[in-house]
């Protein structure tokens, strides 16, 4: 085929009601959840109640931006629809960080060799701006 | 009042798996001939026809890469029956088993006497046009994800760290369920395979291997299920179902960190043999759905038939026809192709085949009372999101 190979676009997530302000907080260099005022959960990703209570009255807080690495894999491979947007990131790490505060954050692990990864390593948030309104916050090795 | 032991599976079919439509302008199937296909097959085999199933039930699977809002009119249409009862099982690779327990209550309710669950699905052509599922995917795709592969690999490594399970143990599942592969005339991935064979394959999302992977093909199956008291005039030896049981959005601790290393299915497992009355230690089989094999490790786990994270079990159990523990005695998924929601019925179908006697060169001796399982979704942060379980007999005592 002569057509020219354009560079894919990345995928980038909508921002609603509901999620703007953790967007918002992320531009900003902040991250933040939704904490629920009856029963003290937290709930993430985002959602209109409390996963644990139910209740509906639940406010944005901000977090410490610490974690561990509860589980990772190392992306060697593509697989599935719009994955040809990662192919020169190849290889990358996805990770589960387990937040100080609890929930669990799906994200990627960066400022650190793809090797050297391990369960259990101390991380802290960075935020990666990917467009005007979005940051994406990963994590890397804690200082 | 339980629906145990009141209905029985008296028809199967299964059209042969292919992965034509791979490149661009390939002469292939349709999802309609395949489900016309199977749905045949299984009518046959019933010694039913389409008349049959005017005014009575139909459950149509939801095919992940054809979604059609009004898919069990559409399957209806195709088949060219009139529906009394319509059920849309749309829980991935759970659903086939899901619809089981439903076809059967719905049966016992006096709703319907007999329910044709048939499914089909051409993986590499008919991907839907629509909008990419968003909501919490919206938390995911944008760091990469890889399908499934990247999901399952977060699971796997976690449970490796968490019980030193080893390639050997995994690779015995593997080589198992190929060399029962190449015992069944319709399996695909026939060649047989060592352990080596198993632990030297590449890497795709790590510690994911390709062989630990299913792969997408294209197919149909169908059963049918009656009441039990009209099964004993039928052809075929009835295969009753005994036990069923479901867990969805299963959590293991807080809902935002659950344990990744614990499956739903043991709370399904847990309900099904509570109605079959029975326990692990009676099942003459196991089908297992299997996406990855780790899944099928987990779920043996969950289900009781061994401790959480005994690697020797694993390593050193017999899991042939001829074995402990028999597991996946056609291939399973991962041998005979994936096509797409439909894939997860082959366990229903080769439970049948070998509760029936038919299991040829594979067949367990002796085989009275088996289970098999389908698991479906990849929630955030979490394993499979919706687990059934069935446990299927040739005695309903």
């Amino acid at each position: 085929m002569a057509e020219a190979r354009t560079e894919p676009r990345r995928p980038l997530p909508e921002i609603t009601e509901l999620t703007a302000p953790f967007w918002q907080a992320a531009k900003e260099g902040r991250l933040v959840m939704q904490r629920c005022l009856a029963c003290g959960a937290l709930t993430w990703c985002p959602r209109p109640s409390c996963v644990e209570c139910g209740s509906e009255k639940l406010e944005w807080e901000q977090l410490s931006g610490r974690g561990t690495v509860y589980t990772f894999t190392i992306i060697r491979q593509l697989a599935g629809r719009g994955a040809r947007a990662f192919e020169k990131d190849i290889p990358y790490v996805i990770a589960w960080v387990d937040l100080e505060e609890g929930p669990r954050y799906y994200t990627n692990i960066v400022e650190c060799p793809v090797d050297e990864v391990e369960i259990g390593m101390e991380v802290e948030v960075v935020f990666d701006p990917v467009s005007d309104d979005v940051s994406l916050p990963k994590f890397k090795p804690r200082s | 009042m339980s629906i145990r032991g009141n209905t029985a599976i008296v028809g199967i079919g299964e059209t042969p798996v292919d992965r034509l439509g791979r490149r661009p302008g390939e002469r292939r199937r349709t999802i309609p001939e395949y489900l016309t296909w199977a749905a045949r097959l299984a009518m046959e085999d019933a010694g039913l026809t389409r008349k049959d199933f005017d005014g009575q039930g139909l459950a149509a699977i939801y095919t992940t890469n054809y979604l059609q809002p009004f898919w069990p009119e559409e399957t209806a249409s195709i088949l060219g029956i009139t529906p009394a009862l319509s059920m849309a099982n749309a829980n991935g690779g759970a659903a086939t088993v899901s619809a089981l327990g439903q076809a059967a209550a719905a049966i016992q309710a006096g709703l319907v006497e007999r329910v044709l669950c048939v499914a089909a699905s051409c993986t590499f052509v008919e991907n839907h046009n629509g909008a990419e599922p968003r909501d919490v995917r919206d938390f995911e795709v944008p760091y990469g994800l890889m399908g499934a592969n990247s999901g399952i690999a977060l699971v796997m490594r976690r449970h490796m760290h968490e019980y030193g399970t080893t390639l050997d143990a995994l690779g015995n599942i593997a080589v198992t369920a190929r060399y029962h592969a190449s015992l069944n005339p319709n399996a695909y991935l026939k060649k047989p395979m060592t352990l080596e064979d198993y632990k030297t394959s590449r890497l795709v999302a790590d510690p994911v291997r390709l062989l630990d992977c299913v792969m997408p093909a294209n197919g149909g199956k169908a059963f049918i299920l009656t009441a039990a008291e009209r099964a004993a005039d039928m052809p075929r030896k009835p295969v009753y179902l005994m036990g069923f049981g479901e867990q969805d959005n299963p959590s293991y601790g807080p809902r935002t960190h659950s344990d990744a290393t614990i499956m739903g299915i043991r709370d399904a497992g847990a309900r099904a043999f509570a109605m079959a009355g029975v326990t692990a230690d009676d099942m003459d089989f196991a089908q297992l759905y299997d996406d990855y094999v780790i899944i099928e490790m987990m779920q043996m786990e969950d289900l009781g038939f061994c401790e959480k994270g005994d690697t020797q079990y694993f390593e050193s159990t017999d899991f042939s026809f001829k074995g402990a523990l028999p597991i996946q005695t056609g291939g399973g998924m991962i041998n005979c192709g994936q096509p797409s929601t439909c894939g997860g019925m082959i366990h229903i179908l080769e439970s049948v085949t070998q509760l029936r006697g038919d299991g040829g060169e594979r067949q367990v001796a002796g085989a009275r009372t088996g289970l098999c399982t389908g698991l479906g979704g990849l929630p955030y942060g979490k394993n499979l999101g919706s687990t059934a379980v069935a446990i299927l007999s040739n005695d309903n005592g």
